[in-house]
């Protein structure tokens, strides 16, 4: 595989809007996403379930279906934008370019194939290929993520393997075309810790291997401090904060990211009681006008009633926030403290 | 009827009385329930008719351990090692294969019927799916007002009353009572399954993954509570998860378990700043840490977990162990399964060479490691 090099990144993902169209109303499942992945980087993408970041990821790969529509924005990929060619070359992009593995492998290969059919048929669409070739490649493939006993496994379906192993021939699936960009939604979510251990460093290998970027998505911070370069941390269908995982882990700025972190029980940290963020992700058919996370924001003030903008607080730092980027509330309003921040939140949630 | 030991005063007295009848017995630290030798396996049926029994799953191969009074005993291990289904004998809600569980010294598996009743007040759960574990058809008062009405311990009357007060013990709005489950978030059922189990005041309440369906933000509200809840009604759990973060947090002694077996239990910081055995070694060294900065040398543990159906010959963990494979394979391993010991201040391990874990032996475990792609 050639790989390009060029000053554009590998994917930009601009000002995506993807709705979906019920009987109740419209749900702004994304409303305005914006991120960039770099050649080779892995992105980790964060959030509670709904707030948009795998329909983000569908939406990419253009596998939105009826009563979801993207409604606006752009995909570019090296600067082609894919939410504007036909289908044809979609499905070639698809596959060769990127690649997509799910959270349930079960639920993601077919049962009535065996491993090594499904791995051939993915060659074969992409390469011009024999059959004898293409089998051959997938055993390869099975061999290059830890299978053990390639040949064999190859002639055995999916139900014959353990979530691990399903786990790993789709990983083997979706890397048998050497894509540039691998999206992985929850790829260890259903699997134990010490299988999720043995993928995750499998990831890791294959991502230095191929030169690859990974859009990774998923809930558990624990797996995004262990791979991501950047990350995106969404709420509600937007993003709230971007930057670099050091940057986001060490110094959040965004009240609902420092909340989740702290809301999480670690390891060696024994503490007396946890820190909770307060009450739930709001109704998308019903959102708050303004700042989407006000009524759960310990901060929350008058100024909130604007919807904030996600700008730069600090070099490459986004933040979607109207607290100072030292993390104080501007200079015009009242302190954002106690009773009166709890008034202000309140007040806000009358209903309009 | 034999059931007097249960049944005296707890039939006559509403819901305190039974609870402070088996409080007064003992205060904190106190054993409340005891397993001994608890055994359950599932037969496989096969053969031509499939009535035969041609094996079994042995999800459960022999535990004992004991729950103080007040205390919340952590059960960690990886899906198939049996904690699920200990948590559902000791409770009695599926007949064990042998063994015993006492409570209060009373043999649980040899109560009748009534008697099992009575000592089920005292006995509560709380399971993992919050969406599948409440009746749709039941309104929240109907729901959790179920369990007191059937044990006679309030009437139609009085029931909305006591609803009400639990609800607001579980921080859900006292108006939702007439609600159905689905009108509810996946936090605000588990609050409700919750409120169910504390419907009868028990004393005891196993939580099968209680937070493992919840998003992040949610899980450490429900952790509060249970939390909460504990301090003031002097609660003692049982909390079974795979979740080794969150059972760090809320336990005061842990139990790790693998294919059926307790392999390790100990009070929760020595077992997690020191665990002796390989397993609960590699289970730790297996967690990511939400800090980018703390990116460890993982101690990575080769192929999966053998079938509870067919599980290794001696130490079941042999086939996984990566410090069998560093002492050069000792026969032992294979041939001879460990004795789950005290090893001193009442760390419980079952591992022939568990002095042999330290923590050199684990950093050059995990620098020794094969690269995980092939070709």
């Amino acid at each position: 595989m050639t790989v390009h090099r060029s000053d554009r990144p590998l994917l930009e993902i601009q000002d995506l809007r993807t709705h979906f169209f019920t009987q109740d109303g419209t749900v702004k499942a994304v409303d305005g996403v914006s991120y960039e992945i770099g050649d080779g980087k892995t992105v980790g993408v964060v959030g509670e379930s709904g707030c948009g970041k795998s329909i983000t990821a569908l939406s990419v790969m253009r596998l939105i279906e009826q009563p979801g529509r993207i409604v606006g924005g752009s995909v570019l990929l090296r600067g082609r934008d894919l939410l504007r060619v036909d289908d044809a070359e979609m499905r070639d992009i698809r596959g060769n370019q990127i690649s997509m593995i799910f959270q349930e492998p079960m639920t993601s290969l077919n049962p009535v194939y065996t491993c090594g059919d499904q791995i051939s048929e993915a060659v074969s669409l992409h390469e011009a290929v024999g059959r004898r070739q293409a089998w051959e490649r997938a055993v390869e493939m099975l061999q290059l993520v830890g299978i053990p006993d390639p040949a064999r496994r190859a002639k055995q379906y999916p139900h014959e393997l353990s979530g691990g192993m399903r786990q790993r021939v789709m990983i083997a699936m979706a890397l048998s075309t050497n894509p540039e960009l691998l999206i992985a939604d929850e790829p260890t979510t259903a699997l134990d810790v010490t299988i999720q251990a043995q993928i995750l460093e499998l990831m890791k290998s294959l991502r230095e291997r191929n030169r690859m970027a990974i859009m990774l998505i998923t809930h558990d911070l624990g797996v995004i401090a262990e791979m991501a370069d950047d990350v995106v941390v969404m709420y509600a269908g937007q993003v709230v904060e971007q930057s670099d995982a050091d940057t986001v882990f060490a110094k959040p700025h965004h009240p609902y990211t420092t909340g989740l972190l702290a809301s999480i029980p670690r390891l060696g940290e024994k503490r007396q009681r946890l820190e909770v963020i307060q009450g739930v992700v709001p109704n998308p058919l019903n959102l708050p006008k303004g700042c989407l996370f006000k009524r759960r924001c310990p901060h929350a003030m008058p100024v909130c009633d604007t919807p904030p903008p996600l700008q730069e607080i600090a070099r490459g730092h986004l933040s979607r926030c109207w607290l100072t980027p030292a993390g104080e509330p501007p200079a015009v309003g009242p302190e954002a403290t106690g009773e009166l921040a709890e008034a202000a939140a309140s007040a806000l949630q009358a209903p309009a | 009827m034999s059931g007097q030991t249960w049944a005296d005063g707890a039939a006559i007295e509403p819901i305190e009385a039974s609870a402070s009848l088996v409080r007064a017995n003992g205060g904190a630290g106190r054993v409340l329930l005891r397993a001994e030798h608890v055994v359950k396996h599932f037969p496989i049926r096969g053969g031509l008719l499939g009535v035969t029994t041609i094996g079994a799953v042995r999800a459960v191969d022999d535990v004992s351990f004991e729950v103080r009074r007040g205390e919340t005993l952590g059960l960690v291990g990886e899906s198939g090692c049996g904690k699920t289904t200990l948590g559902k004998v000791i409770l009695r809600l599926i007949p064990a294969t042998s063994g015993q569980v006492y409570v209060d010294d009373r043999p649980l598996f040899d109560l009748n019927a009534t008697q099992l009743k009575e000592a089920r007040r005292d006995l509560q759960v709380v399971f993992q799916d919050p969406y599948a574990s409440l009746n749709p058809r039941m309104t929240v008062g109907e729901i959790v007002g179920e369990g007191p009405l059937v044990h006679g311990l309030t009437d139609k009357a009085k029931r909305e009353e006591l609803v009400r007060e639990l609800l607001a013990k579980v921080g859900l709005n006292q108006s939702h009572i007439h609600r159905y489950p689905h009108e509810f978030s996946g936090g605000q059922r588990q609050r409700i399954g919750i409120a169910r189990a504390l419907a009868l005041n028990p004393e005891f309440i196993v939580c099968d993954e209680p937070v493992s369906a919840l998003d992040v933000s949610i899980q450490s509200q429900v952790l509060n509570l249970l939390d909460d809840l504990q301090q003031e009604l002097g609660l003692t759990y049982l909390f079974i998860a795979h979740n080794l973060a969150v059972v760090e947090h809320i336990s005061d002694r842990v139990g790790v378990m693998y294919l059926g077996k307790l392999v390790e239990l100990a009070d929760v910081d020595p077992l997690y700043a020191g665990p002796k055995h390989p397993y609960t070694v590699a289970l730790l060294s297996a967690v990511p840490e939400p800090d980018p900065r703390r990116r460890k040398k993982r101690l990575v543990l080769k192929g999966d977990v053998p079938s509870p159906a067919a599980p290794p010959e001696g130490c079941r963990f042999n086939t996984r162990c990566w410090l069998r494979e560093q002492l050069g394979n000792p026969e032992r391993c294979e041939t001879e399964e460990p004795v789950f010991r005290d090893v001193g201040a009442g760390h419980l391990v079952a591992c022939h060479f568990n002095e042999e874990v330290t923590p050199q032996a684990i950093a050059s475990a995990a620098e020794r490691q094969l690269p995980v792609i092939g070709a």
